[in-house]
């Protein structure tokens, strides 16, 4: 629950990749800002900051949101999860893997947010046809890829996934 | 990034009221924040402090009623989206729903910030229309509400006042027997047209109510009264052979706007095409098909 | 010929990196005691500078210093790789709405925000000039009113502008008897196509970092293509010896161009240098559009063939908008006008083209390179020669095609390319043959680029004393692969696995002399001076090995980290070098150095290879909306040889959708000189439902080129025919030709609606 001492700064208690965190930010803080400048998490980027091309996204309670246009304050009491998030220390997640395997990485700025959009669409629709990838990616934008690549990758890895379920 | 603002959070509509009276000009009524957020980025509003509506008890329901369906301001595209209830009682909706914007925006992004916000390139105001929709404006003195038809004014600017806050948005749900379809088409990030369309089919076959509106091409959506008349009484074979007289009349009448999206007769012309595309999908609905069409840039609910 | 890793999809080095989240690029980067800046930027197209009060921003909390140019007096503050017509801050004038007028460095990028709303500019504004025809026009009002000042590439210090005038240079090329030769043609045609301005978007915004050291030399940790010519504009500026400019280039969000040559690195330079503490400056993307982007250009073609569809004569007029600095606009025009009538024998040709000055954001390098506005023109008016003729326009180009070995120009490289091979995979792949569906047309166009020469690339490859092997290079990793690339040439030629490669990220401290990331050269030429540097250290192991095993060096191998006798010998790599060095420590030093030199060639230099692409799209159309959806597309590059096959077919499969972008959606809008929709909401780049449902992309590999293994370089050539392969599948399909781009649903739906009156297409 947010201190309302001051109402231009708060107190946060969230989880971020599993980790309990606690933080006293300004009102106006936004979650990317907090994510990369206070926490060292950077694999989330600015790049339209206009909630357009998703190189921000994390995942807000499972959810995918833009971190550039959310203020930190939503966070309070959440589970966030970023790209740095995925996988298990030593172990890649599947959908990295999947990326790694079929080539869906070039520049990179894209990624993270193409990853976290990826594992919540996965969450959602485990075994999603190309079709919906590419609907759902309408929020993700890359400019070296051509998407084909970063569809395969997701597109194979729910395979993979029904395929062990 | 934002300049500093303080952060209030009232838990009542009372208190609310007090911020708002307190602050004025200085504070700005905070739900999603996907519009808010981005108009203080680019400095095109400046305040002092936002006032976060979404702990006020009640602004987060979905409730049902007799002839009347009411959706609180903070609640998100996504619930919508999800929401079994408006499934069934406002399924066109729910259906739009899921293709406002993007799958974050609709995650985090509200109804009535959306409606407030009034932006010209949207969905929602388009099918509230279709809806009857009528808004909730409440102020310390007073709860009023307001068709949508006069709460959207123009481009961002809407009939509410600087001390009333948006509560809520009360739908009619179409009766059994209606038949709905909502079109949007456009290449940018914002819709360059929608149109909603749903017609009330009687047990003879005929349509007893129509109810079509048009949006994004001009300064606000619209209903079109003497279009909708003319297919009172129809049957689904008629609808289907009227769609172009019926796409004329529409585009005769609508008001439309050059921008981005294109120029003002040009969005006339797509006014024509869609509507009579629109009646097309709604007659063979009518008549228990699906045409199952596909036109390019063009989501079809 | 079999290799162990080279045409093999191996891995990238950076990949885990990347979907970790673990890479860096100059946004990530955190020095300590780094302040932040922040640009105050014209809102006028043009502007005389009269006042910038800036008192209350300067005591701003938080606030180290307030720059304008009038604080820039201690450097040289013109930059520019052409012509030096860019200041670091305007001085006196703005030339563009968005040019920087004012610095702001503070502790935060908060406060940096917040003081440059506390300065005020007077301005008094000046006519301006926001359009070809405009600037063109007699008696204009002039962008640049003083003499220009060569850049520094020698091959533009000859660079032909026309006083009083905003044209900053032209070049002209003619063979044969030029435009005479049209009067002999049965068929003339001539026709004016225009090509948009669009931006690069690169999902990473221009960046830097900028620190000074205590022995006076400059540190910039860039966001840039090419830090050895970042590293040589710095040092004239700051009048500082090229030893004392370090460049470090991490990891790039994208390129394609619009980060080559300076760009932000002066204002950080010089901010780093005002304020003696690392600055850091990181563009928005807004500020993006307002840094750089495509020239647009207006291209009139005229065409004179036989009736049996032989070319005979061409002529091309390019009027090339620059912006409002010359960034590399000259080369530019020269590089696109040079091919303009693409991969085909054209025995008369008089091509010319100017670089003109406007008040816009200025023009500069994009994938491509001038050839993708020409090949639009060329290409568009050879498929109507085809309809003309009645000829197909597959076996039109097909006739005219330059042969493999034929000159193109004298002094230049001969044709290296068997290019109807390509044209043919192409017109297969797409079942050109075939009926199209109902509803369904297709188009196909053909493109050809000389890659940048002379240049020079230089590398080192070190082999350690455990056997491992870094590579240095200054090429850098903007996404395509290139230091994956470089590590499979040192892991082929000295036959170790990839996990025992590492490559350097360019420093211009450490890694060896490169010219630039561009042109499509860097597997070519600096693959090249990575192999030579690779074979310089085998060279130096084999000759210990002969001499410690008392066998030939021709009879020796390299085999999985040994050198191997005929018979079965093997002395290990470590052991190789305790041998060298009496114990376990040295390294081999093995360096390559590729610089052709300057040759007779038009350009200046002979091109290392040429970059020749096919394109053929199937498209369907909506009539009533005008909505084109490409529905298959096909590439054909002739790349010699795939070193790694997956990155090539990411590089084209993302040029397609790149080139589909300034086809049907990309455009930048200006209303008299403000720019319009600088943001993602209002400037539409392709987004993953707008590929083709059937993309197919393929490679021609005849191991002809001049790179490594008969490498050529890739990834422009794809981009450039789509939007000529789609105007013409429209063209077939629907009988409009459109002469712009893009080809937006409503440009589409006008040109069918005048068909449809039977008036004459509109321009």
């Amino acid at each position: 629950m947010s201190d309302t001492r001051t109402p231009s700064s708060c107190s946060l208690a969230l989880t971020v990749n599993g980790r309990a965190v606690a933080l006293e930010v300004p009102a106006h803080s936004l979650l990317l800002d907090v994510l990369r400048e206070r926490l060292g998490l950077k694999g989330a980027k600015r790049s339209c900051d206009m909630q357009v091309c998703g190189a921000c996204t994390v995942l807000v309670d499972g959810a995918p949101v833009s971190s550039c246009t959310y203020l930190a304050v939503e966070a309070d009491g959440a589970r966030v999860l970023t790209v740095e998030g995925l996988g298990d220390g030593d172990t890649l997640d599947p959908i990295q893997e999947a990326f790694i395997e079929h080539g869906a990485v070039q520049c990179g700025f894209c990624t993270s947010g193409m990853l976290m959009s990826a594992r919540a669409l996965l969450a959602e629709d485990p075994a999603p046809t190309r079709e919906r990838v590419a609907h759902y990616l309408r929020g993700n934008l890359c400019r070296c890829t051509g998407y084909g690549k970063v569809i395969d990758a997701i597109v194979a890895c729910g395979r993979r996934q029904e395929a062990r379920a | 990034m934002l300049r500093p603002f303080a952060l209030y959070r009232p838990t009542t509509l009372p208190e609310l009221g007090e911020l708002l009276a307190e602050h004025g000009n200085d504070a700005a009524i905070y739900a999603g924040g996907t519009e808010l957020l981005l108009l203080l980025k680019e400095g095109l509003l400046r305040v002092r402090c936002l006032i976060d509506i979404k702990r006020v008890s009640g602004l987060d329901a979905i409730l049902s009623e007799q002839g009347a369906v009411t959706i609180g301001a903070t609640v998100r595209h996504r619930t919508v989206e999800r929401s079994p209830l408006l499934h069934e009682r406002c399924p066109l909706l729910a259906r739009v729903a899921a293709h406002v914007a993007n799958v974050r925006v609709r995650h985090v992004g509200t109804i009535g910030g959306n409606l407030a916000f009034a932006d010209p390139h949207s969905d929602l105001a388009t099918i509230g229309l279709a809806f009857d929709g009528a808004v909730s404006l409440w102020s310390r003195a007073r709860e009023r509400q307001v068709p949508l038809a006069d709460f959207v004014l123009g481009p961002y600017e809407t009939s509410r006042r600087d001390d009333e806050i948006l509560t809520s948005v009360r739908l009619r749900p179409w009766l059994q027997g209606t038949v709905g379809a909502y079109l949007k088409f456009g290449v940018y990030e914002r819709p360059t047209l929608g149109v909603a369309l749903a017609v009330t089919m009687s047990p003879a076959g005929q349509v007893s109510e129509a109810r079509l509106a048009v949006g994004c091409v001009g300064p606000r959506p619209r209903r079109f009264d003497d279009v909708e008349q003319q297919m009172i009484g129809a049957t689904a074979a008629d609808l289907a052979d009227a769609a172009k007289p019926l796409a004329d009349a529409t585009a005769e009448a609508v008001d439309t706007v050059a921008d981005l999206h294109g120029s003002a007769d040009y969005k006339r012309e797509m006014t024509r095409v869609f509507v009579r595309r629109a009646v097309a999908t709604v007659a063979a609905r009518a008549a228990g098909r699906d045409l199952h069409e596909r036109y390019p840039h063009t989501i079809v609910v | 010929m079999s290799f162990r890793v080279v045409g093999r999809s191996v891995r990238r080095l950076d990949v885990v990196e990347k979907v970790t989240g673990r890479a860096r690029y100059v946004t990530d980067m955190e020095l300590p005691g780094m302040l932040h800046a922040k640009l105050l930027r014209s809102p006028h197209a043009h502007a005389r500078i009269r006042r910038v009060s800036a008192e209350s921003a300067r005591t701003h909390p938080g606030v180290r210093a307030v720059v304008t140019s009038g604080d820039l007096t201690w450097c040289d503050p013109y930059f520019g790789p052409a012509l030096r017509d860019r200041p670091i801050l305007a001085i006196d004038v703005a030339r563009y709405e968005g040019e920087p007028v004012a610095a702001v460095v503070a502790d935060t990028e908060e406060s940096a925000a917040e003081a440059l709303d506390l300065i005020e500019v007077d301005y008094e504004e000046l006519p301006a000039v926001t359009t070809l025809a405009e600037a063109l026009a007699p008696g204009a009002p002039l962008v640049h009113t003083a003499p220009p000042l060569a850049g520094h590439f020698a091959d533009l210090s000859t660079l032909k502008s026309r006083p009083g005038t905003n044209v900053c240079h032209q070049f002209h090329f003619e063979r044969g008897r030029g435009t005479a030769a049209l009067a002999e043609a049965d068929l003339v045609l001539d026709d004016t196509y225009t090509f948009p301005r669009v931006q690069h978007y690169s999902m990473e915004p221009h960046a830097a970092v900028a620190t000074w050291d205590e022995q006076g030399g400059l540190t910039v940790w860039a966001s840039t293509q090419n830090p050895y010519s970042v590293r040589v504009e710095l040092a004239r500026m700051f009048r500082v010896p090229l030893a004392a400019i370090r460049i470090v280039v991490p990891y790039l969000g994208g390129g394609f161009g619009g980060k080559t040559y300076a760009k932000l690195e002066p204002i950080v330079g010089a901010l780093a240098h005002l304020t003696g503490r690392p600055v850091r400056l990181a563009l928005s993307a807004e500020e993006a559009f307002r840094t750089v982007r495509r020239c647009d250009a207006r291209v009139r073609v005229r065409l004179g063939l036989t009736r049996d569809g032989l070319l005979l004569a061409a002529a091309c007029e390019g009027d090339f908008d620059v912006g409002a600095y010359a960034d590399i606009g000259p080369r530019i025009i020269q590089k696109g006008t040079y091919t303009a009538t693409g991969p085909y024998r054209v025995p008369h040709v008089a091509l010319h083209s100017q670089a003109v000055y406007t008040n816009t954001t200025p023009g500069g390098a994009f994938r491509g390179f001038g050839v993708p506005q020409l090949a639009w023109a060329f290409e568009s008016l050879l498929d109507e020669a085809a309809a003309r003729l009645d000829l197909d326009p597959v076996e039109l180009r097909r006739q005219n095609l330059l042969a493999h070995g034929e000159e193109y120009a004298p002094g230049d490289t001969p044709i290296d390319g068997k290019f109807e091979e390509s044209l043919s995979r192409a017109a297969e792949a797409i079942r050109w043959t075939q009926a199209a569906a109902a509803g369904r047309g297709r188009g196909v166009a053909m493109m050809m680029k000389a890659s940048i020469g002379p240049t020079v690339s230089e590398a080192v490859v070190r082999l350690h004393a455990d056997a491992s092997v870094s590579v240095l290079s200054s090429t850098v990793e903007m996404g395509q692969g290139a230091r994956t690339v470089m590590a499979q040439i040192a892991a082929e030629v000295l036959a170790v696995s990839m996990d025992r490669v590492r490559v350097a990220a360019p420093d211009t401290a450490v890694t060896p002399y490169d010219q630039t990331t561009s042109s499509s050269r860097s597997t070519t030429m600096m693959g090249r001076a990575v192999q030579e540097a690779a074979e310089d250290v085998r060279a130096q192991l084999l000759r210990v090995a002969e001499a410690a095993l008392h066998v030939p060096a021709r009879q020796l191998q390299l085999d999985d980290g040994a050198v191997v006798a005929e018979g079965g010998r093997r002395l290990s790599y470590e052991d190789v070098l305790k041998e060298r060095f009496g114990m376990g420590g040295g390294e081999l030093i093995g360096r390559g150095i590729v610089a052709p030199g300057r040759s007779a060639a038009p350009l200046g230099g002979s091109t290392p290879f040429w970059e020749m692409a096919v394109g053929a799209a199937e498209i369907s159309l909506d009539e009533e909306t005008g909505a084109i959806t490409v529905e298959d597309y096909v590439s054909v590059a002739d790349v010699g040889r795939r070193i790694n096959p997956q990155q090539c077919e990411g590089q084209d499969e993302g040029a397609v959708l790149q080139g589909l972008g300034h086809t049907l959606f990309e455009e930048m809008l200006y209303d008299e000189g403000q720019l319009l929709n600088a943001n993602l909401v209002d400037y539409r780049v392709p987004r993953a439902e707008d590929v083709p449902a059937a993309l197919q992309c393929h490679f021609i590999e005849n191991e002809d080129g001049a790179g490594p293994f008969g490498a050529k370089g890739m990834g422009e050539g794809s981009l450039i025919p789509v939007s000529p392969a789609v105007g013409n599948a429209l063209r077939r399909l629907a009988g409009v030709r459109l002469h712009e781009l893009p080809l937006t649903p409503e440009r589409v739906w006008r040109a069918l609606r005048a068909r449809d009156q039977k008036e004459p297409t509109p321009p």
